[in-house]
């Protein structure tokens, strides 16, 4: 009943940090984690938003406690690369980027920002491979919903 | 500029540039419902504190930074043209939409001569305004599509093959805009139309070279191109399309395009001159287009508000060619349609 009760309010708060109602979504978040700690996904919505509200240590280390409850969670890696990113942490976050790479190949925002690491740090030739298969899953994507949009 | 999202290098110094150039901000913003092709909302044309570019949230990677570095270089081109006390863009006013009015309305009526089904009287008269906001969006953004296209592949080498995909992508829409209108609207300003963006596209596969289209092979949706120059991907579909008969429209408005892109030095210092420049180009490219389809009566060079108030007094416009037009005939005409 709790783990189900937990998985409402994350439906509920992840409504609201979609529209970027991020005030109100926290609350259930927090509520959520509370209920139910061991689901990796909780703690992984909960670094999204504190991401997106500028709370990026605080993001880590919930990308972390996700990461420690399934190491093969590759969103939270992915986030996590994010949150590096965001510290211009590049080396760790290149790290992080790449276990999310190898974890989800379908992932474009993680072979974006293994991309944009490598790039920081200097490393051209390996950036463009990363980027290039970013691009291809992105396009792909792209094709994807506009086939969608019009119905075919 | 404040992100949390990742941007790649050339694209944040971009920002960065285009902000100190400038001395103004740029606010980068996702929008699921956002234009394919991005939007920017910029404190040239509207009163507005910051500048914001506007993407589609789906859009997290490369997609994002060429929608970036296109705005980027627009923005740089208002900003330029703005800070030298310079900055017009095409408007219209109560007389010019009478004279376009009735020019498409003789080109118009010489068309519904020779058709066999004719077309009812309120839809032509609804077409003719129609028709001329479309010219008019169209001129304030295709000469512009092409310098910019052209600047950022020369400035933004890491993102070429992103915006191959998008120029690709856009020349298919623009393609395929006013098909469904073709038995309506008078030919001329259907050829007109389509030799419009059919020289922007020649032009655009002349600048970007083949050899960047060889990584986006590995995405099956695009493997029927392969073996393909860009040149002979836009050819391909161009020959499909119902007006190629009238090709040679096209070919002269490619050269009317690429004549003063031709001299453009695309890598020299990118400084306010320079946009400047290109702003001047542009005014230059545009005023070419509107001399060879004899529309240079029926638009004005005004400051961006001179258009936004058309557009808000555009009904008013309308009615009052019409009836300039039509005289009192239109009157139960206007009041049926209303």
């Amino acid at each position: 009943m709790t783990v189900k009760e937990a998985d409402d309010l994350l439906r509920k708060g992840f409504s609201y940090a979609k529209r970027t109602k991020f005030k109100e979504a926290l609350p259930y978040y927090n509520k959520a984690l509370s209920l139910d700690p061991n689901n990796p996904e909780g703690w992984y919505l909960r670094a999204s938003l504190l991401i997106d509200t500028g709370r990026i240590k605080e993001a880590i280390a919930d990308c972390d406690k996700a990461i420690s409850l399934n190491q093969n969670y590759a969103p939270a890696w992915t986030k996590k690369a994010l949150a590096l990113y965001n510290l211009e942490k590049y080396e760790e976050a290149l790290f992080a980027s790449t276990r999310a790479a190898s974890l989800n190949g379908n992932d474009v925002t993680a072979w974006y920002l293994k991309g944009v690491c490598l790039d920081e740090l200097d490393r051209s030739d390996e950036a463009q491979e990363a980027y290039g298969k970013s691009l291809e899953l992105e396009i792909i994507l792209d094709i994807e919903a506009e086939r969608k949009k019009v119905g075919r | 500029m404040k992100t949390e999202m990742p941007l790649s290098k050339p694209i944040r110094r971009f920002i960065n540039t285009t902000e100190e150039l400038l001395d103004t901000e740029i606010s980068l913003l996702r929008q699921p419902d956002a234009e394919p092709g991005g939007t920017l909302v910029d404190v040239y044309t509207y009163d507005i504190e910051r500048n914001v570019i506007i993407f589609p949230a789906q859009y997290v990677g490369l997609l994002k930074d060429f929608i970036i570095a296109k705005h980027c270089t627009q923005l740089m081109i208002k900003g330029a043209a703005t800070k030298k006390g310079e900055y017009k863009v095409c408007s219209y006013t109560e007389d010019s939409v009478y004279r376009g009015l009735r020019q498409i309305y003789l080109d118009a009526l010489k068309d519904e001569a020779s058709k066999k089904d004719k077309l009812p009287v309120q839809k032509l008269i609804q077409m003719l305004f129609i028709l001329f906001t479309h010219f008019n969006d169209d001129l304030n953004e295709l000469p512009w599509n092409a310098i910019i296209n052209a600047s950022v592949y020369h400035r933004m080498s890491k993102i070429r093959k992103t915006q191959l995909y998008h120029v690709m992508k856009e020349s298919k829409n623009d393609m395929d805009e006013m098909m469904e209108q073709e038995t309506i609207v008078p030919r001329r300003y259907f050829v007109l139309n389509k030799a419009m963006f059919y020289a922007r596209d020649m032009f655009l596969a002349k600048t970007l070279p083949a050899d960047e289209l060889m990584p986006v092979l590995n995405i099956p949706q695009m493997k029927k191109f392969n073996h393909l120059e860009v040149k002979e991907m836009l050819t391909t579909r161009w020959t499909h399309t119902a007006w190629y008969q009238s090709k040679v429209f096209g070919d002269n408005m490619l050269e009317i395009v690429d004549k003063p892109l031709s001299q453009v030095n695309w890598n020299a210092e990118p400084t306010l001159d320079y946009y400047f420049d290109l702003y001047k180009i542009g005014v230059n490219l545009t005023n070419h287009l509107l001399s060879y389809m004899t529309m240079k009566d029926w638009y004005v060079w005004e400051e961006p508000k001179h258009l936004l108030m058309a557009h808000e007094n555009k009904e008013e416009y309308e009615k009052k060619a019409l009836k300039k037009i039509f005289g009192d005939l239109i009157s139960d005409s206007l009041e049926d349609s209303a």
